[in-house]
């Protein structure tokens, strides 16, 4: 099997609010965390991947490719793409072309300079047409949990017990981030405050059931295999890299009641990475709600469809840091998900690798996990859109293969 | 700022509704597309036009929007959904229009999913004031409350007439009541205004004719009501309800539009000008359509022209005209015009002023009375020769003394009387009050209806209804009456009904 790309530097900003920093110091900021954790110069770098979604809008940004040349002071090829996800992909395309050794992944998003008037344009992104007719991105996550009850005919007791395990994903994701020096909000909350949240709202998913928006930026050195091993010895494999795609309308799509592209993807990502679902310890869902981190640990093959919402209530009952379901155990989110870590959009599947990464490496301080058995992957889910575009990358300190 | 291009194609499919079925699997689509998914290339080009503005769908899939983006902030709380037509073949995302969810007040969405409900054609969301209106038809209503759905079948007509008359009408009046002492009167949900109205009432008078859309040669909007005060709602009208022959390319329509204004006489002015293009000898129109739409405006009490705010309502009436089967022919017409300035708003004004008392004798009754009197004499006619009088009806006292004065019962002209229930729906007024007599006049009865328009001037018309009238009134649910007297009607408080009407 060819060797792939290696990850072998990780750096963030915290998430939250930066009133006092442009996306520039963000970027500067988590680049030099990951070219400093890789040990190399700037110098190294072959080129450049980063990544954001709404800067032109929210700060009248374009052309982030010269900024980050200027930062970098390098006249290396730099492409700017949407999710960090997307960025990594494309990295490993090229490193695997064999067009380049060193690469620095980096994305960044300032949410919050703006706040107030990106929400039209979220939803826009989202879906232009499902906007016209007054969605918001909020309503997508509670239609999506509507169809999942209907699908699976829950009433009464059951759909009671659907809500309490979705309150309980949010609680365990703040209390994953009060360990995570970087996340936006490190504090606790019980289920009784993500109830009456929904109750004072009047909604079936309120403030506790959605992550918020963020300000923040992430980087990560990739190399090929040779060259990293030149660096370090720590290396993580990018065993598995894969998109799948879905149509921007979601009242158009057959499958609604979860994301059909989340489920192509982990297939291909799977195949690439030849390796199975047992390998996969850690898993970084994209958890915009807690409707999602449910539905993905169905879509992504870890809990029989249609089960989660039971499985992880009594998974819930006396939870011990992880899920137990279907034979496997699996943490997910352990900074915290989208929820309580953050969620700055083009950022924020570069702080999911960054979990990962550090996760694997054991490099994961107070968070650090000890699975049962070998510890050799991580998986991570990104989502673009509204189940748009669904990237699944596989890291190892293997290479992959059984 | 809005795109003006991106607005015309927004609406362009968005307003009717328009998609494209495959011929040869029967895949159908939302928004119109050059070939099929299943079938590929032998698709190409083939593919049928479809729209789903005359259909009814289900709501599947619902929830309650309370944080909305922030153009539709003025909507409040909303139900919005997953929408599917013809069996789940499409799907579309929709918002319940014509509910009012209070900020508190609990939603289950199990009490909406699985309901019928009617697309209708509604304001998109708010803009700035210099900004084009964006409209679309993904606002839907429950096909069991207050507006019925109703299939709009094509009829061939079965007989040609010797006079010009009318052939169908539509009435369309909001969900929205305020209640005041005696007097109702209709009040627009936030997202309509007089455009939406037109194109209803419009809508609801070619279900009512079943008369071929592609046949209408001519469309008339009288209002004084138009958010615009250049860009006419008649191009709205031609365009949603598809008015004359398509050109498919351009996406024009082979129909002449225009709005037309004189205070509450907009409208009627305009039927023997539709008349006489259809009655043309040399190249007559098959058929004109007048429609008389107002959101009708006033300063809130206490400022100057507030009186109004007592009795303006909402809504609008159709009319369309032709020499097929017919169910009303005109006998004779009289107008009279004078320039007696009672009424009036300069430009750039947000409401009309009125001349207080100056409005009622040297202006209402005076028209009035010299038009209905002179199309009598004219005609050689008494009042007792005519089982039915309606005027324009700007509050409940003044129709009657009108009537009483011209030698009219109260059994002839209680009938069209409807200002108590509606309120003075300016240009739809008095074409209001022809239709609810229209809804209910057997064959080969006289109807008067004198318009009367501020300014000054009154349209007089005398109508013959046919046997045909009672053929067709099975075809139409949404009767005045039915709109008048439906217990899904929402009485709403004074504070609602003024910023429903200012609008989203
Ligand atoms: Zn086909």
């Amino acid at each position: 099997m060819k060797e792939p790309p290696a990850i072998i530097g990780v750096g963030r900003t915290r998430f939250g609010e930066h009133y006092e920093l442009d996306p520039e110091d963000l970027i500067d900021e988590a680049g030099l965390m990951a070219l400093d954790s890789a040990g190399i110069e700037r110098k190294d770098l072959d080129a450049c991947y980063i990544s954001d979604y709404l800067l032109q809008v929210t700060n009248k940004i374009g052309l982030e490719e010269g900024f980050m040349s200027q930062i970098l002071e390098m006249n290396i090829p730099i492409e700017k793409m949407r999710s960090f996800s997307s960025a990594l992909m494309n990295a490993c395309n090229a490193i695997e072309a064999g067009k380049y050794d060193v690469v620095l992944v980096g994305g960044m998003e300032k949410m919050t300079d703006r706040w107030s008037k990106i929400r039209d344009n979220l939803m826009l992104l989202v879906d232009h047409w499902s906007y016209y007719a007054g969605g918001t991105p909020e309503s997508n996550h509670e239609l999506l949990l509507r169809e999942y009850i209907k699908e699976y005919n829950l009433r009464g007791d059951d759909q009671q017990k659907l809500m309490t395990t979705l309150a309980h994903i949010s609680v365990k994701n703040h209390r994953n981030a009060v360990l995570n020096e970087y996340a936006h909000f490190r504090r606790e909350i019980d289920v009784k405050r993500v109830f009456a949240a929904r109750a004072e709202e009047q909604k079936m998913l309120g403030l506790y059931d959605f992550a918020p928006i963020s300000d923040g930026a992430t980087a990560l050195i990739l190399a090929s295999p040779k060259k990293a091993k030149e660096y370090t010895d720590n290396l993580i494999y990018v065993v598995a890299s894969s998109l799948a795609t879905d149509f921007i309308s979601y009242p158009s799509r057959t499958y609604r009641s979860g994301f059909l592209a989340s489920r192509i993807a982990m297939e291909r990502a799977l195949k690439m990475a030849d390796i199975s679902l047992d390998n996969i310890k850690i898993l970084e869902v994209y958890d915009q709600s807690t409707v999602l981190e449910m539905i993905s640990l169905e879509d992504l093959g870890f809990v029989e469809r249609g089960t989660a919402w039971i499985k992880l209530y009594k998974n819930f009952e006396d939870f011990k840091g992880y899920y137990d379901v279907d034979g496997r155990q699996v943490y997910v989110n352990t900074n915290g998900g989208l929820k309580a870590d953050g969620n700055p959009l083009g950022a924020t599947g570069g702080a999911q690798i960054f979990e990962v990464v550090k996760q694997l490496r054991g490099e994961a301080g107070q968070r650090q996990i000890k699975p049962d058995g070998d510890f050799l992957y991580g998986c991570v889910q990104e989502i673009e859109g509204f189940g748009t575009k669904v990237y699944v990358h596989i890291l190892g300190r293997e290479k992959g293969g059984k | 700022m809005g795109s003006e291009p991106i607005e015309r194609r927004v609406a362009y499919i968005g307003d009717r509704l328009k998609g494209s079925k495959c011929p040869f699997c029967g895949k159908e689509y939302f928004r119109t597309r050059k070939y099929c998914g299943n079938c590929g290339r032998k698709s190409l080009g083939k593919m049928e036009d479809i729209d789903f503005f005359y259909e009814k769908g289900v709501l599947e899939t619902c929830t309650v929007v309370r944080e909305p983006t922030n153009k539709f902030v003025k909507l409040g709380s909303y139900i919005y959904g997953i929408v599917s037509f013809h069996n789940g073949k499409v799907r579309v995302p929709g918002r319940l229009t014509d509910i009012i969810i209070r900020s508190d007040e609990p939603v289950n969405p199990e009490n909406f999913e699985g309901r019928e409900v009617v697309p209708r054609f509604r304001r998109r969301y708010s803009v700035d004031r210099s900004d084009i209106i964006p409209t679309i038809s993904l606002a839907f209503t429950f096909a069991d409350e207050y507006y019925p759905y109703q299939q709009y079948d094509i009829t061939k007509p079965s007989k040609e007439y010797d006079v010009p008359g009318i052939v169908g009408y539509g009435v369309y009046i909001s969900r929205f009541r305020i209640k005041e002492g005696a007097m109702e009167r209709s009040v627009p949900f936030i997202d309509e205004d007089a455009i939406t109205a037109a194109v209803e009432a419009g809508k609801l008078a070619l279900i009512h004719s079943g008369v071929d859309h592609r046949l209408i040669g001519k469309v008339y909007v009288g209002s004084e009501s138009n958010p615009y005060a250049v860009n006419p709602i008649a191009s709205k009208v031609a365009q949603v309800l598809k008015l004359g022959e398509e050109e498919k390319a351009e996406g024009v329509q082979g129909v002449d539009a225009v709005d037309t204004e004189f205070a509450c006489k907009a409208a009627t002015s305009m039927f023997k000008d539709a008349m006489a293009l259809v009655y043309y000898p040399r190249n007559p129109m098959d058929y004109v359509m007048v429609i008389g739409a107002d959101n009708a405006q006033a300063a809130p009490r206490g400022e100057p022209g507030g009186e109004l705010d007592f009795f303006v309502g909402y809504g609008g009436a159709a009319f369309i005209f032709g020499m097929r089967d017919v169910i009303a022919e005109v006998e004779g017409w009289y107008s009279c015009t004078s320039d007696t300035p009672d009424f009036w708003r300069r430009d750039l004004e947000p409401y009309p002023r009125h001349g207080g008392r100056f409005t009622g004798e040297p202006a209402y009754f005076k028209h009035i009375i010299k038009a209905g009197k002179k199309l009598m004499e004219k005609m050689n006619l008494k009042p007792s020769d005519i089982d039915y009088f309606v005027c324009h009806q700007p509050n409940p006292t003044f129709p009657a003394r009108a009537a009483a004065t011209l030698g009219f019962k109260p059994e002839q002209y209680l009938p069209g009387l409807q200002v108590s229930k509606f309120g003075n729906t300016y240009s739809g007024s008095s074409p209001i009050g022809l239709a609810a007599i229209l809804d209910q006049a057997e064959p080969h009865k006289r109807i008067m209806i004198v318009s009367y328009g501020s300014g000054a001037g009154s349209d007089a018309y005398i109508f013959i209804t046919t046997s045909q009238i009672k053929d067709k009134r099975e075809r139409q649910k949404f009767t005045v009456k039915y709109q008048a007297e439906n217990k899904f009607i929402n009485y709403v408080d004074y504070a609602t009904y003024r910023r429903f009407k200012e609008g989203l």
